[in-house]
Formats: C-alpha cells, sequence, structure tokens
C-alpha cells in the first residue's frame, strides 16, 4: 500500500502529464496557425480542429495548480513566487491566446476582417509565448533552482527545444484532426507516417516533461499535513476515473476529422 | 528597506482586488445567466415550441461569450495565490490549499468538460443528453462557487483548525464546509447572480422593446423572465444580506463597528486587540469598509423598488410593450447590480483588514517576497489585461445583445455552413432559416 504521500505525487503528475499531452496539442496547433492557413477561413477551420476540447484541455492545468496547491502548499507557493518573471508571462499568454481563440468568431461579417487578423495574432502569439515560457520554467526546474529563475544559454535552448516539441505535437495533432489545404501542409511537415503515428511519438515525449520536472521538485517531504492529505487524496482519486472517462467521452464524440467551422 | 516591503504589500493587494474584481463581475452574470439558460433549455425540450429554442440559443450565445471572457480572468486568479501570496500557501495552506484543490477538479473540471459539450455537441447529442450538459454546467458551478466560498469563508471566519509551529492543520473538516461565513455568503451571491442575469435580461429586453424592433414577442417574453426572476432575487438577497450582518456583528466586531461608525466600540475593540495580539493597527480603512457597504445598500435600495414594481408591471401586456420610461430605467439599471456586487464584496474584504486569515495571519506577512519591480511589472501586465478583457466583453454583450436572435452562432448548424462560409461572403441570414434546432 502506498503511502499517501506517494499517491498525492502521483496525482499531481497524472495531471501534469494529462495537461501536457492534450492542451499541448492545441497550443502547438495554435503556433503553427499561421503556417495551416492561409486564409481568414482555413484558419477558422485549424481552429475547429480542437475547439471542442480547448476547455476540457486547459483544464488539466488548473487541475494541476490545484492538486499542486492542495497537497504541496509550500512548495507551490516557493515555485510560483521563485519563478514570478515566467509565470506571468505564461499567464499573459494563455490570456491573450484564449480571448483571441473566444472572441475570433464573435464578429462576423466583412467589418469583422480585421478583427479576426487581431484575434488570429493573439492566437498565435499566445500560444508561442506559453510554449517558450513552459520551456524557461522548466529550465529553472530541471537545472535544480526552482526557487530562481533559468538565465544564460541553456535557459534560451530549453525554451527553444520545449516550443519545438509543443509546435510537432500540434502539427502531428493536426494532420490526424484535419482535411483540405491546411491537412495537406500539416502532412508534408509531419512526413509520411502512419496518421497518428507522429503523434503518438511526440505526445510520449510531452508526456516525459512533465515527469522529468517531478523528479527534479523537492516533492518528498514538502506535502500537506496528514490530516490533509487523507481527506484530499482519497477524495481526488475517487474522482479522477470519473473525470477521464467524461473527457474520453468527449473526445469520442468529436473523434471524427473536421470538415467544417465550429462555433469558435 | 522598510520602505520596498510596503510597496511590494501595496501592490500586491490593488492587483488582487483588480483580478479578483474583475473576475468577479464576469461570475455574477455567468451563474445567473446560466441557469435562466438551463431552465429555458429544459422547457424548449420538454416540447416547447420554436420560440424557446431561439430563446435558449440567444441567450445562450450571451452567456458564453461572457463565460469565456470571465474564465481566462479566472485562470489568473487561482494562481494569484502561490505569485503575490505565498505566505498564505505557507501558513494556512493545510485548508486553504485543499478547498482549492477540490474546486479545480470536482466542480470546474467537469464544468469545463460539459461547458465545451454543451457549445459544440449542438447538433451533434441528442436532445436529452444535450439538456443534462447545461444542467450539470449549471450544477458544478454552483459547486464551484461554494467551494470558493468555503476558502473566503475560511479567511474571514477561521474554523475547523489548529495551529502547530504557527502554521495551520485541518482539525475539523465539517466545520470548515459549514462555515456560517461561508454558507450565508453561498446564498447571498447566488441570490445576487440571479439578481445580475434578471436586471441584465430585462434591461436587453427592454432595448428592443423600446426600439420596437421586429423580435417584440421574444423579447416581451424574456423581460418577463427577467423581472420575475429579478424580484425573489432581490429578496432572498436582502434577507441573506441581513442574516450576514447580524452574523458579522459576532464573528467580526471589528468590522461591524466601522460600519455602524461607532468610535467609541473601536476604541474599545483597538485596546483589546492590542492586549491580546501586540501593538498594531487593528481597524480597518473606513472609507473602503463603510463606503463599500453604503454603495451596495443604496444601489440595492433603488434595486427593491424597481423589482417590487417591475412584478406588479409585467403582469400588464401594455406595460410590458408600450411603457417606454419603464424601459429606458431598466436599461439605465444595468450597473446596479454589478455596483452592489463589488460593493458589498469590498466591504467583506476590506473590512476584514489587517487581517488575511481573521486573528491568524496579518495581510503584511502573507505577501511573497518580491521586489517592487517585479510586482509593478505584473500589475501593469495583468491590470492591462483585465481592464482589455472588460471593455471587451461589454461592447462584444452590447453588440449581441442589439443584433437581436436572429444572428446567433450558437447552436447553427455546422452542416448547413460547411459549404458556404457566410464570413467570407455578405452579412449573415437570419439563423431562423437554417434547419430548426432538433428542440
Amino acid at each position: 500500500m502506498p503511502s499517501v504521500e506517494t499517491l498525492a505525487v502521483a496525482l499531481l503528475g497524472f495531471y501534469a502529464t494529462g495537461y501536457f499531452v492534450l492542451a499541448g496539442a492545441d497550443i502547438g496547433t495554435g503556433m503553427v496557425a499561421p503556417y495551416l492557413g492561409r486564409t481568414d477561413r482555413e484558419r477558422r477551420l485549424v481552429i475547429a480542429s480542437f475547439a471542442p476540447f480547448l476547455l476540457g484541455n486547459e483544464v488539466w492545468l488548473v487541475a494541476t495548480a490545484g492538486v499542486f496547491v492542495g497537497c504541496f502548499p509550500v512548495l507551490e507557493g516557493e515555485l510560483l513566487t521563485g519563478q514570478f518573471a515566467v509565470v506571468v508571462p505564461l499567464l499573459a499568454g494563455w490570456v491573450v491566446r484564449d480571448a483571441g481563440l473566444w472572441l475570433r468568431g464573435r464578429v462576423t461579417g466583412r467589418a469583422g476582417r480585421g478583427w479576426r487578423a487581431g484575434c488570429d495574432g493573439a492566437v498565435v502569439c499566445g500560444s508561442w509565448t506559453v510554449a517558450l515560457a513552459w520551456g524557461w520554467l522548466l529550465a529553472g526546474v530541471l537545472g535544480g533552482t526552482p526557487g530562481r529563475v533559468a538565465t544564460g544559454a541553456v535557459a534560451v535552448v530549453t525554451s527553444v527545444a520545449v516550443a519545438a516539441l509543443f509546435a510537432a505535437h500540434g502539427l502531428g495533432f493536426a494532420a490526424a484532426r484535419l482535411t483540405g489545404p491546411p491537412y495537406e501542409r500539416a502532412r508534408r511537415l509531419v512526413g509520411r507516417t502512419r496518421a497518428g503515428g507522429s503523434f503518438a511519438l511526440t505526445a510520449v515525449l510531452m508526456a516525459a516533461v512533465p515527469v522529468a520536472a517531478g523528479t527534479a521538485l523537492p516533492l518528498a517531504g514538502a506535502a500537506a499535513d496528514g490530516a490533509t492529505l487523507g481527506l484530499l487524496v482519497p477524495a481526488l482519486l475517487v474522482v479522477t476515473p470519473l473525470l477521464v472517462a467524461v473527457q474520453a467521452g468527449t473526445w469520442w464524440v468529436f473523434r471524427h476529422r473536421v470538415t467544417g467551422p465550429s462555433y469558435l | 528597506m522598510e520602505s520596498d516591503a510596503s510597496e511590494v504589500l501595496d501592490l500586491a493587494r490593488l492587483q488582487f482586488a483588480l483580478t479578483a474584481g474583475g473576475h468577479f463581475l464576469f461570475v455574477a452574470l455567468t451563474l445567473g445567466l446560466v441557469t435562466v439558460v438551463a431552465c429555458l433549455q429544459t422547457k424548449a425540450t420538454f416540447g416547447g415550441g420554436e420560440l424557446d429554442a431561439r430563446l435558449v440559443r440567444f441567450w445562450g450565445q450571451l452567456y458564453v461569450v461572457n463565460y469565456a471572457v470571465g474564465i481566462v480572468t479566472g485562470i489568473v486568479m487561482e494562481f494569484q495565490f502561490g505569485l503575490s501570496w505565498s505566505g498564505l500557501t505557507h501558513h494556512a495552506g493545510n485548508v486553504l490549499g485543499a478547498t482549492l484543490a477540490v474546486e479545480t477538479i470536482v466542480a470546474f473540471f467537469v464544468e469545463s468538460t460539459f461547458l465545451g459539450l454543451w457549445i459544440f455537441g449542438w447538433n451533434r447529442m441528442g436532445r436529452w443528453a444535450h439538456l443534462a450538459a447545461i444542467w450539470i454546467v449549471t450544477l458544478t458551478a454552483y459547486a464551484s462557487a461554494y467551494w470558493i466560498l468555503v476558502s473566503n469563508g475560511f479567511l474571514n471566519n477561521p474554523v475547523g483548525h489548529r495551529v502547530e509551529d504557527g502554521r495551520v492543520v485541518l482539525a475539523d473538516p465539517a466545520a470548515v464546509l459549514t462555515n456560517p461565513s461561508a454558507l450565508l455568503a453561498f446564498g447571498h451571491v447566488l441570490a445576487g447572480a440571479l439578481l445580475t442575469a434578471g436586471f441584465f435580461m430585462a434591461a436587453v429586453s427592454a432595448y428592443h422593446l423600446f426600439r420596437r424592433t421586429p423580435e417584440w414577442v421574444f423579447f416581451g417574453r424574456s423581460l418577463r423572465v427577467g423581472v420575475f426572476l429579478a424580484f425573489p432575487a432581490a429578496v432572498v438577497t436582502a434577507v441573506l444580506g441581513g442574516l450576514q450582518m447580524a452574523s458579522i456583528a459576532v464573528l467580526q466586531p471589528v468590522k461591524s463597528a466601522v460600519f455602524r461608525h461607532d468610535t467609541a466600540e473601536l476604541a474599545r475593540l483597538q485596546a483589546e486587540l492590542t492586549a491580546r495580539f501586540g501593538p498594531g493597527d487593528y481597524i480597518p480603512s473606513e472609507a473602503w469598509t463603510r463606503g463599500g457597504a453604503l454603495v451596495m445598500l443604496i444601489a440595492f435600495a433603488l434595486m427593491l423598488y424597481l423589482t417590487l414594481a417591475g412584478f406588479v408591471l409585467a403582469f400588464f401586456r401594455n406595460a410590458v410593450f408600450r411603457f417606454r420610461v419603464w424601459h429606458v430605467a431598466l436599461i439605465a439599471a444595468v450597473p446596479l447590480p454589478y455596483l452592489a456586487m463589488i460593493g458589498g464584496w469590498v466591504f467583506r474584504e476590506a473590512g476584514r483588514q489587517p487581517w488575511v486569515v481573521y486573528g491568524l495571519l496579518r495581510t503584511e506577512d502573507a505577501v511573497s517576497d518580491l521586489s517592487p519591480a517585479a510586482m509593478r511589472f505584473s500589475l501593469v501586465v495583468f491590470t492591462t489585461l483585465f481592464a482589455a478583457l472588460v471593455v471587451l466583453n461589454a461592447w462584444l454583450l452590447g453588440r449581441h445583445a442589439r443584433r437581436g436572435p436572429g444572428d446567433v452562432a450558437l447552436g447553427r448548424d455546422e452542416r448547413a455552413d460547411a459549404d458556404t462560409d457566410p464570413r467570407d461572403g455578405p452579412p449573415v441570414g437570419p439563423a431562423d432559416a437554417l434547419p430548426a434546432p432538433r428542440y
């Protein structure tokens, strides 16, 4: 029987992995959206590839932050405060990207051309900011200085590498979800792998990122008090399979390749 | 470096107040409007007519616009605790962290997933499954509000804990979950949200009736829904507000004395608290605390008269369609619930100072160890973003409200415009011309 602290670490890892694999796909697709979609209509199709999953994907990070603050409150505060200069752009990028996605389709007709171009810009810039900020944050955590922002060449290389992984993950997702010219463009970069093959590969790499970060964080001994964990961890363990089932249901409902625009 | 520390504290407080207040503006409407949409959809699903289905889509679209902008402000909120208030997670994390964790996973996770299903699954899911989705969204939104107010209730009235080595440890979970400071506030906020939604619906409808747009049947119905919702919601809000005032007198006597402007009592409490906690200023800012409460009460009094008159007027068909003075009053009244909400919240939170956890942890001891430059940078970033989002949201809500139910993207059958995207061509035709939704 694993200890309750071990289970808390496992929950944290599970939600963080879910975020990187699932939301990593829509962030990556947002990064390469100008390459995949050359016209207003094509870009709308690109967004439709992940639109139904957008809310369900990003909530994995909200849940990760929840498990983090619930099970490791002191470490959460130290990490976020220590990485303040990285987390602020990360959140700002997230806000800008989401606002662009949600508001893009809300101004229709000819008058909205400029509006939609502006929202596309927000989505692309926001997605790149989020991906690069994740790389920067990971450089600090993996470099053994979670309480201090990483600097120098290591920070730059890690940021670019992680951002490239996000983009590749997004391309694989787009190749598995899209049709028409955007699909052809994704296919050209992904290569002649079996449908979903590239996505599966990048998914494994994306899953490795939070696991590596977790092993570098001083999680052991940082858990909340036993009275809190004794209630919180079992409750989360009971709810988690239900949440996974509901999300699996969403993916099943929208499993077909997109051929037309959606609400966004 | 004394001045640096106090500058960081002021900046962190300002940032939290602006982000939480900004987020709260969205939540107030979201929480009320989702209830209305769920009820409208229930009627539409149980053999309602074409009008019912159009009501769901029009009010649903305004709800979704407001929700989408609100959610991104909520994301910033969640990270604020760790970013700027790591002292709070350090000292009170064993209780506060757990309630926030349950909120994100048990409530918000489910809400987001089902909202995605509801928005994008409009013409793909069976109508009963689609109805179930909006009800799950509604109930989890309530659950979310409950858990947030359990967290906030603990800050205002810490119960169910003991202190070990200067840190809070969970002792009695049931006491935390049934904290009167949380339960009363939960009911009060929920009723306030319904009041906000009622005023919003009534105002949008009044605008169309005043302008004599062709959708008079649609907006006559909507106006009645709004007015008939607003009056009982106002009464419940008032009752729960009164109960909270009584509870504050016991739980937070300083806040209560500041509100009553009772200087003798304040002097006595200051002496008592100094004896108990050592020297310090234990009296919160009177301008904010009393000011917030007065704004709330004045806005509320105006709303109560307006909803009472409206409740009677709405029974008369002629008044609903032709009483233009009333229409103008309803349009002008849109800011009132927001003023009351923000005023009440300022009263609640400013009145608990200098404590972040009442009687346990001072605000100045909870702020993160950051440089003033870092704090200023994040304040500028988040305030700019939030201000832009509030303006965009108001503009988009106004735009969609003015356009009326003829041009609603939510629930449009995607298969119908897969070939001809209306965005590339001339202005969109009425959505009604498309295949009727499956209700």
